[in-house]
């Protein structure tokens, strides 16, 4: 019975005036999105190569000396750019490129502060920026605006429509449960709005593939299904609210009016408002970053000169002298102090946009978004993982050093002083590389809560449609 | 007659429920737009007085006048609370030097009042996007009945019966409505002036409150463009529902998808690349040339040493010794001192000389790059009602392109202007170029810099104008097809 209805329905829909609309415009902004995209991942790649061979090249460059190594920092590590960022493009031009291990950037007579993690790197004006805004053509710009659109215009009529021809009374005087009418519609908007986001997705795909941009592994494959997914879930929170509001109003017309104000409200500017209300009002509690003569500020340097720092300078005395062991004892200190610092403000300024993300959750548009640029690896979630492998290569990189130190007999092994550590040349095959890669488990996880929240949405609205339904006198 | 109709449909969409959600959802929507952007300006003014006071003093402190290199900064438009334009994405800051003319070009850390600069992921949405979606979809919910639905009660059937002209009634159903959609958007302009208005940190001055009247009056004809599309297809399609379908169709592709993706498209395929190569390229040559080719002969700070024994303040080491402050000269070196002083003479000459050459490159590459892509890409926008409201409410709010342009040719302007002074000066040649051991250089009479922006009627007149008319002719264009439409049609 189900299925008859479903069939019945699909039918209608598929003969509407409504459903080529639809698909004529998804099918156009697949194409506009393939088009705008073909050969810029290649770009991008091409960008990313050079600015990794730069990297290696300052590595080997430094390699010639241990101790050089310890000063200057791996250098830029840069970001991986998404091969799936035709899918959301997630800000990208505003978030830093790279995160950069570098100089302390302070010295006290003969010694010099050891590299650290700098999360700098934002993008700067530039002269292209006087270009109007605009919103980058990308699938979870097509999901989110455009698809939960057609899913309302197919689906005010729905229960409205029919009461108003009379038709609906006509079904319901056969044996047939509501509960089976309004799933059988449910299952035939989903099915036709959900052909139409595939024959969009498919010819998308199509025409990349066929450009040469798309050489996908299965991991990337795997993502792109998951924002398909998403993208369903999605239009099914908006075919639900349909129902509901269909079968509340009393006229179509009415139901269609009433949908559109929640939709440009919801959908349109309750994520760009809230948001920002929100986190304005939590500004940052760090304003600025730690400059690098802090450590002359902070009580650190005067502990330490209380206990003698600067009284005797390090030397290369076997065994190690006092002096060598404290300056030692401060470097390492400073570093993680200074590491800590950095840390902390990046802490502040994330845990802002946080909040603005936790509120604009409040619409099912921010929850999508996140989901899919979480899975595209692109956007805030992703550059918050490129950070963590950063700090994980950052350890990586210090353990290499020690143990770099102690394979050198004629060194003292005190790190990170210079006078007692090794200064002869490393083998650069030998340093650890910086490689920036997206866990499928990562972007899996990032979207997880999104996708979950999305589903309680949809199903407390699904479940407020058909109570309304049960409820309604026909 | 005509008045009796309009008192009618005035008071048949007074009563409804879109009536009440209008009002609401504007009030609503501008109460808590104005509270973010008011914040955020008021941050923005906070960063740009902070910057203000510290070139104020920084900049007329030098002791020699080759240490003048100030730092003049734009001050944050108040208007881009209703539409902020370029006013936060511009460089708000340009220095005037002796070998570099100030430009809306290079990179440039931002600053805009925000501590955080992750800050930029959020987005920011001023008051025109809001009446841009809002109030084109409350037009559009107000005409797909106005004549598809009196014609489905049938009491357009009624009406007609009496005498009244097909014209009065379309003209009726037109102006009961725009009074009906002017009133919440006249109060939501009130409410956002008042909030405004409560912040200590925004002042408006006649010439702003004329520059609002113009951002209301283009609000009010864009609300009324989209009003007679919605009356057009109500008059076309017969089924309120498949007219509210359409209408809605239009709406969407109109002010969401038709500005967003042309823009997307004339940026990806309107290349800049090779042009800002290929002027780079050129600038590089130049700068070669300045500093190996052209270079003056006799470094005096180099082997020989001209000046032995004398002793530096705050200078710069570069080799062409943009700024340097020598405090004291031993007595035995003054002889060379004639010599230091046509040194620099003709190194400065060289430095302007080919600062005007960079600039002249610069210019006509910027023309035909970048400001040519922006052009194209504003063009572009002109064909949809919602571009023309944008474009024109952003002339006149001052925030586009043409203001910036504006600002740095005042810097321009100013540059020239402490050219002559030091000309007349003859700073160049001047032993206080150089050092300040015999006193240093007095300020007083040099020339300030001070910003006047343009008046309200030069960016109407120039810009803001134009796109407003355009908007305007579709207006009787809409209104006589409907017309023509609606008079022919069988009731």
């Amino acid at each position: 019975m189900l299925w008859h209805i479903v069939k019945r329905e699909l039918f209608e829909q598929v003969n509407s005036l409504r459903f080529a609309l639809a698909m004529l415009l998804i099918v156009f902004l697949m194409l506009v999105n393939a088009v705008g995209h073909i050969d810029e991942y290649k770009t991008r790649q091409a960008e990313y190569g050079q600015q990794v061979s730069a990297y290696s090249a300052r590595l080997e460059g430094n390699s010639n000396n241990l101790y050089k190594l310890v000063l200057n920092g791996p250098g830029e590590l840069h970001k991986k750019p998404s091969p799936l960022s035709f899918c959301a493009h997630g800000s990208e031009n505003n978030l830093p490129k790279f995160a950069s291990g570098g100089r302390a950037g302070w010295g006290i007579g003969s010694v010099s502060g050891i590299w650290r993690l700098k999360y700098s790197g934002f993008p700067s004006i530039k002269a292209k920026d006087i270009f109007p805004v605009f919103l980058k053509i990308d699938w979870i710009l097509i999901i989110s605006n455009v698809l939960s659109f057609l899913a309302l215009v197919f689906t005010f009529d729905a229960i409205s429509g029919e009461v108003e021809h009379g038709t609906l009374r006509l079904t319901l005087s056969n044996s047939i449960a509501r509960r089976t009418v309004l799933t059988g519609k449910f299952l035939s908007c989903l099915m036709s709005l959900g052909a139409v986001f595939m024959s969009g997705v498919l010819v998308n795909l199509l025409l990349l593939y066929l450009s040469g941009t798309l050489q996908l592994n299965a991991q990337e494959w795997s993502r792109i299904g998951g924002v398909f997914v998403v993208g369903l879930i999605y239009i099914a929170v908006f075919i639900a609210l349909g129902f509901l509001i269909s079968t509340l109003a009393n006229n179509a017309s009415t139901s269609l009016v009433i949908l559109l104000l929640i939709w440009v409200i919801w959908v349109i500017l309750v994520p760009s408002m809230l948001g920002t209300i929100m986190s304005g009002l939590n500004q940052p509690s760090i304003r600025r970053g730690p400059s690098p003569v802090y450590f002359s500020r902070s009580g650190l340097r005067e502990r330490y000169i209380a206990r003698g720092l600067e009284d005797a300078a390090p030397t290369r005395k076997r065994p190690p002298t006092p002096a060598t062991l404290l300056w030692a004892e401060f470097l390492n200190e400073e570093a993680r102090e200074g590491a800590r610092l950095h840390r902390a403000y990046l802490n502040a300024q994330v845990n802002q946009i946080q909040i603005a993300r936790e509120v604009n959750r409040i619409s099912p548009t921010a929850i999508a978004q996140y989901a899919v640029e979480s899975l595209a690896g692109t956007g805030f979630q992703r550059h918050l993982n490129f950070l963590k492998n950063a700090e994980r290569y950052a350890e990586e990189f210090n353990d290499f050093l020690i143990s770099a130190d102690r394979a050198d007999p004629d060194s003292l092994h005190v790190p990170f002083v210079r006078e007692g550590m090794s200064d002869k040349p490393v083998s650069f095959e030998s340093i650890p590389k910086f490689q920036d890669r997206v866990r499928l488990g990562d972007a899996f996880k990032g979207a997880m809560l999104d996708v979950t929240l999305l589903l309680l949405f949809f199903t407390v609205l699904f479940a407020a449609a058909h109570v309304s339904f049960q409820r309604k006198e026909i | 007659m005509l008045w009796t109709l309009v008192r009618h449909e005035l008071l048949m969409n007074l009563m409804t429920f879109r009536f009440l959600v209008t009002i609401i959802a504007s009030m609503s929507l501008v109460l808590a737009g104005s509270i973010v952007l008011t914040d955020n300006y008021e941050r923005r003014l906070a960063s740009y007085n902070k910057d203000f006071q510290k070139h104020q003093e920084g900049n007329f402190s030098g002791k020699t006048y080759s240490s003048f290199m100030p730092e003049l900064d734009r001050a944050p438009n108040p208007l881009s609370l209703f539409n902020q334009g370029l006013d936060k994405r511009a460089k708000n800051s340009l220095q005037i030097r002796i070998g570099k003319v100030p430009f809306l070009w290079g990179d440039v850390s931002r600053n805009t009042g925000f501590s955080n600069p992750f800050r930029y992921l959020l987005a920011d949405i001023d008051l025109v996007s809001i009446f841009q979606i809002l109030f084109s979809l409350l037009a559009l919910v107000f005409a797909y009945d106005a004549i598809a639905g009196d014609r489905e009660n049938g009491t357009l059937r009624l009406i007609l019966v009496n005498r009244v002209g097909r014209g009065w009634i379309v003209l009726a159903k037109y102006l009961g409505a725009m009074l009906c959609l002017t009133l919440p958007l006249l109060m939501s302009f009130l409410l956002a002036l008042l909030l405004q208005l409560q912040s200590n940190a925004i002042h408006y001055s006649a010439d702003d409150f004329f520059r609002i009247g113009g951002i209301f009056l283009t609000t009010v004809i864009y609300t009324s463009t989209f009003y007679l599309i919605g009356l057009f297809i109500s008059s076309v399609i017969h089924r309120t529902a498949t007219s509210l379908i359409v209408s809605m169709f239009i709406w969407v592709v109109l002010t969401l998808l038709y500005p967003n993706v042309s823009l997307f498209l004339v940026n990806r395929f309107i290349d800049t690349e090779e042009k800002v190569k290929q002027a780079d390229q050129a600038i590089d040559q130049i700068l070669e040339q300045f500093y190996w080719t052209e270079k003056v002969p006799g470094n005096p700070f180099e082997n020989p040493l001209l000046l032995k024994g004398s002793k530096s303040g705050v200078t710069s080491s570069s080799t062409t010794h943009l700024k340097k402050d020598i405090t004291f000269i031993p007595h035995e070196s003054e002889v060379h001192v004639p010599t230091v002083k046509a040194y620099f003479q003709e190194l400065t000459a060289a430095r302007i000389r080919t600062a005007g050459r960079i600039w002249q490159i610069r210019e006509t590459a910027f023309a035909e790059t970048y400001i040519r892509k922006s052009g194209i890409a504003r063009n572009a926008l002109r064909f949809s009602p919602a571009g023309l409201y944008h474009l024109s409410t952003e002339a006149w709010a001052g925030t586009d392109l043409a203001r910036m342009q504006d600002f740095f040719k005042a810097g321009r302007q100013y540059r020239e202007t402490i050219l002559d002074y030091f000309y007349d000066k003859k700073a160049f040649s001047s032993r206080q170029w150089f050092a300040s051991d015999k006193g240093a250089v007095r300020w007083d009479d040099a020339p300030r810099f001070s910003y006047q922006p343009p008046s309200v009627f030069e960016d109407a007149s120039n810009r803001a104008l134009r796109d407003l008319l355009l908007l305007f002719v579709l207006n009787p264009i809409l209104l006589m097809i409907t017309f023509a439409v609606f008079s022919r049609q069988e009731v």
